[in-house]
């Protein structure tokens, strides 16, 4: 045989044994993220538990907690946390529901910190103090989701803000994903919600959040998170996001994080625990994936829901996961809990998958990717689900809202194969 | 080496080893850019055939692509249209890479030895990078992929149709490792070397078992007046069973088995030889999926019914490459013969995790596949028989990249009638 071959060959093999011999030196290997991607969806996890703590310039660590929390040696992602170029600070809970702040003076002088706390339920009641309750603050005249809160402080103190919601029996959560390039067809759905949040509240049945499963934006620039930003502070009750694949692929800064805190997080709304996964780069990170049995434990809760951008059972959408090994493993937790519901967009449609057999479970998972988002030709279905519990009976049902276009009347003559349509209010 | 790897022997005209006619009558005609290929009989119109095929994927790319973004998403089945995309791609490619090869090399004549998949091999691959106090994906494979030939039936003069039994067995015998990166902790725990806590191991053992029977089409395959002969044609069908079974947190009360099964009962296949030294090869079909699961720290399986899984495709560019075409320098003759492929793949799964994934375009296409393989045989009238000796190397490109060796050995291959060759 020619030693050129010969050469070659051996020179190929050396290389990939040095390769992975080099993998299993110590000296060789960082810890990840260190030089960052933001669209590796483990770089994001290291952004939104970043973010969700801050030192302010007053010398206050601020940490959002898990809201039963008494300890504030660590801290949770369940917001985030921002002091403004302003000088002023900024706590968004990024739940639903309950929540925990904790702060911690610094220890050698007293400070007075003035808090603006958003995205708030606006029937929370919020209190302060050092556990938590024992000062409670006035709702917003306005009715808003935004508190402004002044809390003093001795040096070394540490006090914790505490929101909790009281629930009726029955309540609607309501989930869109994929507003994409459409921001304005998406302010006409927010304004839906705000005839269908009134008209709820007097039926008793009032809407406890808005969860938006991805593709807010298209490109991920900064004035399109602003943009929504700025929509979202409209809407009358609070709204749980996490990111898509169009809002996560600049990849220098974690934008996402920084607009709306975290993509992986789990609340506990009235009698509904809502895990919300950030699976923007076409999959769940690993890390994640190892807490899925913590993300997706329902607690006391009657229902579980679980929401994120790409569906992991795509059917023949051909929108998948990029990693289906972890769609099965994520398929095989919900089943294993018995979730009562997966939500997902991506696919810029609205699909109902009812009965997905995944071991001896039927999982169900509806796609609602009809945010704004371009559907293609023929009239889009724009809109929201709409999800009515009902802790009494212990059921949970869904229809859909449609919200036609600008200059369309709908809805649509087309049915939905199994979803119904919502009726009004 | 992936699935789409192989050797037809009684597809190719036998013509020599590497031996140029000495009289070529027809030369000048031949050596047009839409004439015959050089030493290969019947005619083979190499450069025009892949003309053709880059035109098609291209058209049949585009034309998806644009389906996908002007019909839109509300189209339930855009799955078929996702991929095309990625076979048309290929094709393309693989057309640019077939006529780039083609200049360098030559068009003919066919390889006596060309490569196919191993009857036996041996494959490492590694899926990287490597974190601190991570375990990263070391796949062991034992492959297997015997051929039997049928008889070789005179209404089929394109050759004898060949059935091969392929798959595989292995896993990662390393359990993978996962840290948590949220920095919350300053202790170094017990073990490692970062403060990030372990928080995932993982053992994954991989079945794959499969059969493909291939049928080659008389050539040319219209009659011979209306041919333009772009080569030879196989039509395919390859059912195929894949398990991936993976352990979570082995070994203590937590451990939980997640078991997929994916089933391709009736993916179909065609092969087209664009030349005697490059093929495409496509196969599509629908895929059920089965999910069973275990309770946490328990190893029954919880099993269910199946699933209707996305599309199932693949699509495979070979060429064959001589290393040993030309007479050593110092005119001794050679102990061995090799020859090389260069594969270039695409296939629209992510079984394994790895879709391709680009700016916003992220979960529709599934992995790329280039793979390099070298076949060492014992010169001689008598090499035939023997055992020959096949090395390669292989790359998937996706979300992650597995790189990998493989190290394999090539019996003979079995004949319902006849003396076997190769």
């Amino acid at each position: 045989m020619s030693r050129h071959v010969l050469s070659a060959l051996s020179v190929l093999a050396a290389t990939l044994s040095l390769a992975v011999l080099a993998s299993f030196v110590p000296g060789c290997v960082q810890p990840e993220c260190t030089s960052p991607l933001y669209s590796i969806a483990e770089c994001r996890v290291i952004a939104e538990n970043q973010h969700a703590r801050l030192r302010t310039s007053q010398g206050v660590e601020l940490r959002f907690q898990e809201p039963d929390a008494r300890d504030d040696a660590s801290w949770d992602a369940r917001g985030l946390v921002q002091e403004l170029p302003d000088g002023s600070l900024e706590a968004r809970v990024a739940g639903l529901g309950r929540f925990a702040l904790s702060m911690r003076a610094p220890e050698d002088v007293d400070v007075t910190l003035r808090l603006r706390l958003t995205n708030v339920d606006p029937s929370a009641t919020i209190g302060v103090g050092i556990a938590g309750l024992e000062l409670l603050q006035p709702t917003d005249p306005a009715g808003g989701t935004t508190r402004e809160l002044e809390v003093p402080m001795a040096a070394g103190q540490i006090q914790w803000v505490r929101g909790t919601r009281e629930c009726g029996s029955r309540y609607r959560l309501t989930v869109l994903g994929d507003i994409q390039t459409n921001p304005t067809q998406f302010e006409r759905i927010v304004d839906h919600l705000h005839a269908e949040s009134l008209a709820a509240e007097q039926a008793g049945e009032p809407i406890v959040g808005l969860v938006i499963v991805g593709d807010l934006t298209e490109s991920s620039r900064d004035d399109e998170f602003e943009t929504l930003r700025e929509i979202l502070a409209r809407v009358p009750f609070p709204v749980a996001v996490t990111p898509g694949n169009h809002d996560i692929y600049r990849p220098a800064r974690p934008y996402y994080n920084l607009t709306f805190g975290p993509g992986n997080h789990a609340f506990d709304v009235c009698g509904v625990h809502v895990a919300l996964l950030d699976s923007g780069s076409g999959s769940i990170a690993r890390s994640v994936q190892a807490r899925l049995p913590e993300l997706l434990d329902r607690g006391d809760s009657q229902f579980l829901v679980v929401g994120m951008h790409h569906p992991p059972y795509p059917g023949l959408t051909g929108s998948g996961w990029s990693a289906e090994d972890r769609a099965a493993a994520l398929l095989a937790e919900v089943a294993r809990e018995e979730a009562d519901l997966v939500v997902a967009g991506h696919n810029h449609a609205l699909h109902e998958f009812s009965e997905i057999p995944v071991g001896d479970v039927s999982v169900r998972e509806i796609i609602v990717g009809t945010g704004g988002a371009y559907q293609g030709l023929g009239v889009p279905r724009y809109g929201y689900l709409r999800l009515v519990f009902d802790d009494e009976a212990g059921t949970m049902d869904a229809c859909f809202v449609e919200v036609p276009p600008s200059g369309y009347a709908g809805p649509q003559s087309e049915p939905l194969s199994r979803l119904p349509y919502c009726d009004e209010a | 080496m992936g699935t789409g790897v192989e050797i037809e022997p009684h597809a190719i005209a036998p013509t020599p080893a590497t031996a140029e006619p000495a009289i070529d009558p027809d030369a000048q005609r031949r050596q047009s850019w839409a004439g015959c290929a050089r030493y290969v009989e019947p005619c083979t119109r190499s450069r025009a055939a892949r003309v053709l095929l880059l035109s098609l994927g291209l058209a049949g790319g585009a034309i998806s692509a644009g389906l996908l973004f002007g019909l839109g998403d509300r189209l339930v089945q855009t799955d078929p249209a996702t991929l095309l995309v990625g076979a048309g791609t290929l094709a393309g490619v693989g057309a640019i890479a077939g006529a780039i090869a083609g200049r360098l090399g030559a068009d003919g004549p066919a390889l006596p030895d060309r490569l196919r998949p191993a009857t036996v091999s041996l494959a490492q691959s590694y899926t990287g990078p490597r974190f601190l106090d991570e375990v990263p994906a070391h796949a062991t494979l034992l492959r297997f992929a015997p051929n039997l030939y049928l008889p070789n039936h005179a209404s089929v003069p394109g050759g004898a149709a060949r059935l091969r039994l392929f798959g595989h067995v292995g896993g990662w015998l390393v359990p993978v490792r996962e840290v948590d990166p949220r920095p919350q902790f300053t202790e170094v725990p017990a073990g490692q070397t970062g403060t990030a806590p372990s928080v995932l191991r993982q053992r994954r053992l991989s079945i794959g078992l499969g059969v493909d029977l291939a049928v080659p089409l008389p050539y040319p395959v219209l009659a011979p007046r209306r041919s333009a002969r772009l080569g030879r044609a196989e039509l395919r069908w390859r059912p195929e069973l894949q398990i991936r079974r993976d352990r979570f947190a082995p070994g203590t009360s937590q451990a939980t088995i997640l078991e997929r099964t994916m089933l391709l009962p009736l993916t179909v296949g065609v092969r087209w030889h664009l030349s005697a030294r490059q093929r495409l090869t496509l196969y599509a079909g629908p895929r059920f999926d089965m999910v069973a699961f275990s309770d946490r720290g328990s190893d029954r399986l919880r099993r269910g019914g199946a699933q209707i899984g996305p599309l199932y495709g693949e699509a495979w560019y070979d060429i064959d490459v001589p290393l040993t075409g030309r007479p050593r320098r110092d005119a001794r003759p050679r102990k061995l013969d090799a020859n090389g492929q260069l594969t270039l793949g695409y296939i629209h799964a992510k079984l394994d995790g790895q879709g391709f994934d680009f700016g916003p375009v992220i979960g529709f296409l599934g992995p790329i596949h280039v793979g390099w393989a070298t076949r060492l045989r014992p010169t001689g009238a008598s090499g035939a028989a023997r055992v020959a000796a096949q090395v390669g190397a292989f790359a998937r490109i996706g979300s992650t990249t597995t790189v990998g060796l493989e190290l394999g050995l090539v019996a003979p291959d079995l004949h319902l009638r006849g003396r076997g060759t190769r």
